[in-house]
């Protein structure tokens, strides 16, 4: 897709003032600085040499000097006045300080003071430079997880450290396991550990809230071949991929959210206000819970052994609370 | 030299800028016509009209603003400049690691125009001169927010500059569709959802709306500074907040819960048969549990789940919420409801 030409201004803009009395600077420390190819970068100084106030006479034009282009260096010789990096518009400001403030309250950042200074310091010094518009957006992110478990999790990671975890599955059964952390990610509403976990010997995403107690291990992590870029929500909930049981629910509205944020097969708008979503389960489980949480606005649940499970689980939550009365389980009331 | 024809949009946007920077007191619309290159190219007046109106709104989106000045003189022209000290970013020191944060930060949003606009921030940062990006102090962190959506650009645009939004707006507890005409003031991110809180001229009221029930488009209408915008508490409006924290007791199966057990501030191994049976449900062989909660219906939601893995004893607005719950769960297994 062709660069739109607003970003490309903005880095053209960003060159000259850059390069204004830095003197020679090699062409791929350029590209990299601003996070392009040197090719694209070449091709930025053909478009700077050209440019200039009008007439376009030779003096007119930005220049560069010749000799050291050939030899891999840009050297700015006349900027024609654009000395000055740009000031943040408003909505890059809006973009990278609400960024920076929910990065600084979320847990995982106040769990390590060095940590937490670093992101407040880059805060106050960014705040003050772009004003006050950025108060427009204001993001959480997820307050979830022990203190002491993230301080673990922590400090494993920075010093490249085994953890041993105890962690409860969707299921409700906890287990005790060794993983080589890779990442600590916040997505919305949760934090998650990326992890290698020496008992499934795979890439495992573990809830930090389920994680009961971590311990750092003087084992150093191994290095694994995983990428730890993972869309969290579809791991979680759809493991086994496309060939898993697909379950209907109608929906009443108020249940909105679960079309909102369970990845679904598809979602269709019902005349009366509900809606149908469909969801492939590689999770039972994980669907049973679902099911009771939002059970008053559950309209109806495909196919039937679904509903089943769920009424059968729910009876015998019932049972437990005594109503309906079963005598044989409460013999001495 | 004379400008080639078809210069890249780039290019012509540059043009301009060096052009009034450097204008010794500003430039008629007439002289950017002529003489910046790029615009020799619009075939026609109107069309170069188009064309300087859409450059002037890029470069103020950019925070380039273009001033407009009385040309003097003899003629009744307007006048345009940029001055240097208007966009200029102050010196912004930031130091590797902070940087190293910096660029972290930009990884926060899955949303693509945010992206974009903290990309642009990054290049900018970059060119005054920030060093290398250290990433030690916050190695393998990785927050993220979910995409908000195309009702985000819209109503930034809206916030800044106090402008009222219309917008096609589904009601989450009829389902019915309604256009709403609202002052908007703040926009959030809360637990995987975007919110953004204003005034509801129709209902005169504060209100908040969720982004991905806004159906179709928000149209930014009428006057800027339409409205104040008062100090918002976000959270107390969301009703997070709303209620202080209580203390549940819940009879839980030994080994059961785990989730919920790690949050309990007491818990009371296996209770005898003979303690707490009758109305309140089973205890026998259960393990009692004091659990801290502050909403209500989150955390009914989450025991119901366990169905009969958790009994709540107290509080009774909480136990009948999940009974509520395990009731309406019981009638699934019968023939659909209505």
């Amino acid at each position: 897709m062709a660069e739109r030409a607003d970003d490309r201004l903005v880095r053209l803009l960003g060159l000259v003032a850059y390069l204004d009395g830095a003197g020679p600077v090699r062409l791929d420390e350029l590209a990299g600085r601003f996070g392009v190819t040197a090719r694209q970068v070449r091709e930025d100084v053909d478009a700077l040499w050209v440019s200039g106030t009008p007439g376009y006479m030779p003096d007119d034009l930005i220049d560069f000097d010749a000799y050291s282009l050939d030899e891999g260096l840009v050297h700015l010789t006349r900027a024609r006045g654009m000395t000055r990096p740009l000031r943040l518009g408003t909505r890059e400001a809006v973009a990278l300080v609400a960024a920076l403030r929910a990065m600084h309250a979320s847990r995982p950042v106040q769990a390590d003071p060095g940590r937490a200074a670093v992101v407040g310091s880059a805060l106050a010094k960014l705040t003050a430079a772009t004003g006050e518009a950025a108060s427009a957006v204001d993001v959480r992110l997820a307050g979830d997880g022990d203190p002491e478990v993230l301080a673990a999790v922590s400090s494993a990671l920075a010093d490249a450290r085994r953890l041993r975890i105890r962690y409860v599955n969707a299921a409700d059964v906890a287990s005790e396991r060794d993983v080589d952390p890779v990442r600590l990610l916040t997505q919305d509403e949760r934090t998650y550990l990326v992890a290698w976990c020496h008992r499934a010997a795979g890439r495992r995403t573990f809830r930090v809230d389920r994680i009961l107690a971590a311990r750092v291990l003087d084992e150093r992590t191994e290095s694994h071949d995983i990428d730890p870029d993972v869309d969290v929500t579809a791991s979680v909930l759809a493991d086994g991929g496309a060939g898993a049981p697909v379950a209907t629910l109608v929906l009443a509205s108020p249940a909105r959210w679960v079309a909102e944020e369970v990845p679904a097969e598809s979602v269709r708008d019902l005349p009366d206000g509900s809606f149908e979503v469909r969801l492939r389960v590689t999770n039972p489980a994980w669907l049973r819970r679902l099911l009771l949480s939002n059970a008053p606005d559950v309209r109806s649940v495909a196919p039937p052994e679904v509903a089943a499970d769920v009424a059968a689980a729910a009876r015998a939550g019932l049972a437990a609370y005594g109503e309906p009365a079963r005598p044989a389980e409460t013999a001495d009331a | 030299m004379p400008p080639s024809p078809s210069v890249p949009p780039a290019e012509r946007l540059l043009n301009l800028v060096i052009a009034l920077v450097n204008t010794s007191v500003a430039m008629t619309k007439q002289q950017v016509r002529v003489g910046v290159a790029g615009y020799g190219d619009a075939p026609s007046t109107e069309a170069f009209e188009r064309m300087f109106e859409r450059d002037k709104d890029t470069l103020r989106s950019l925070g380039i603003p273009i001033v407009t000045v009385d040309a003097g003189g003899h003629s009744d022209e307007v006048g345009y400049r940029i001055d240097n000290d208007a966009y200029a970013l102050p010196p912004v020191d930031l130091t590797p690691a902070e940087l190293g944060v910096v660029a972290l930060a930009a990884q926060l949003w899955s949303d693509k125009t945010l992206r974009t606009d903290i990309s642009r921030a990054m290049t900018k940062l970059r060119a005054a001169g920030a060093g290398e990006a250290a990433g030690d102090a916050v190695a393998g962190i990785t927050p993220r927010v979910r995409a908000a959506g195309d009702a985000y650009g819209p109503l930034l645009e809206a916030i800044s500059e106090r402008r009222v939004v219309s917008f096609r707006y589904r009601a989450a507890n009829t389902g019915q569709e309604m256009t709403r005409h609202v002052e908007p003031w703040r926009i959030a991110a809360r637990g995987g959802g975007w919110y953004f809180a204003g005034f509801d001229r129709d209902r005169q009221a504060p209100r908040v709306f969720r982004l991905s029930r806004i159906t179709g488009r928000v149209r930014v209408t009428g006057a800027a500074r339409a409205f104040e915008i008062p100090d918002v508490d976000v959270d107390a409006m969301l009703g997070e907040r709303v209620g202080a924290e209580r203390t549940a007791v819940l009879a839980v199966v030994p080994e059961r819960a785990q989730a919920v057990r790690a949050r309990a501030k007491e818990v009371v191994p296996v209770v005898g048969p003979s303690e707490h049976t009758g109305r309140t449900g089973r205890t026998d062989g259960r393990d009692v549990l004091e659990v801290p909660f502050r909403s209500r219906s989150a955390f009914a939601d989450e025991l119901a789940a366990y169905a009969d893995a958790v009994v709540v004893l107290a509080p009774g607005d909480l136990r009948g919420e999940v009974l509520h719950r395990l009731r309406a769960a019981a009638r699934l297994g019968e023939a659909d409801r209505g």
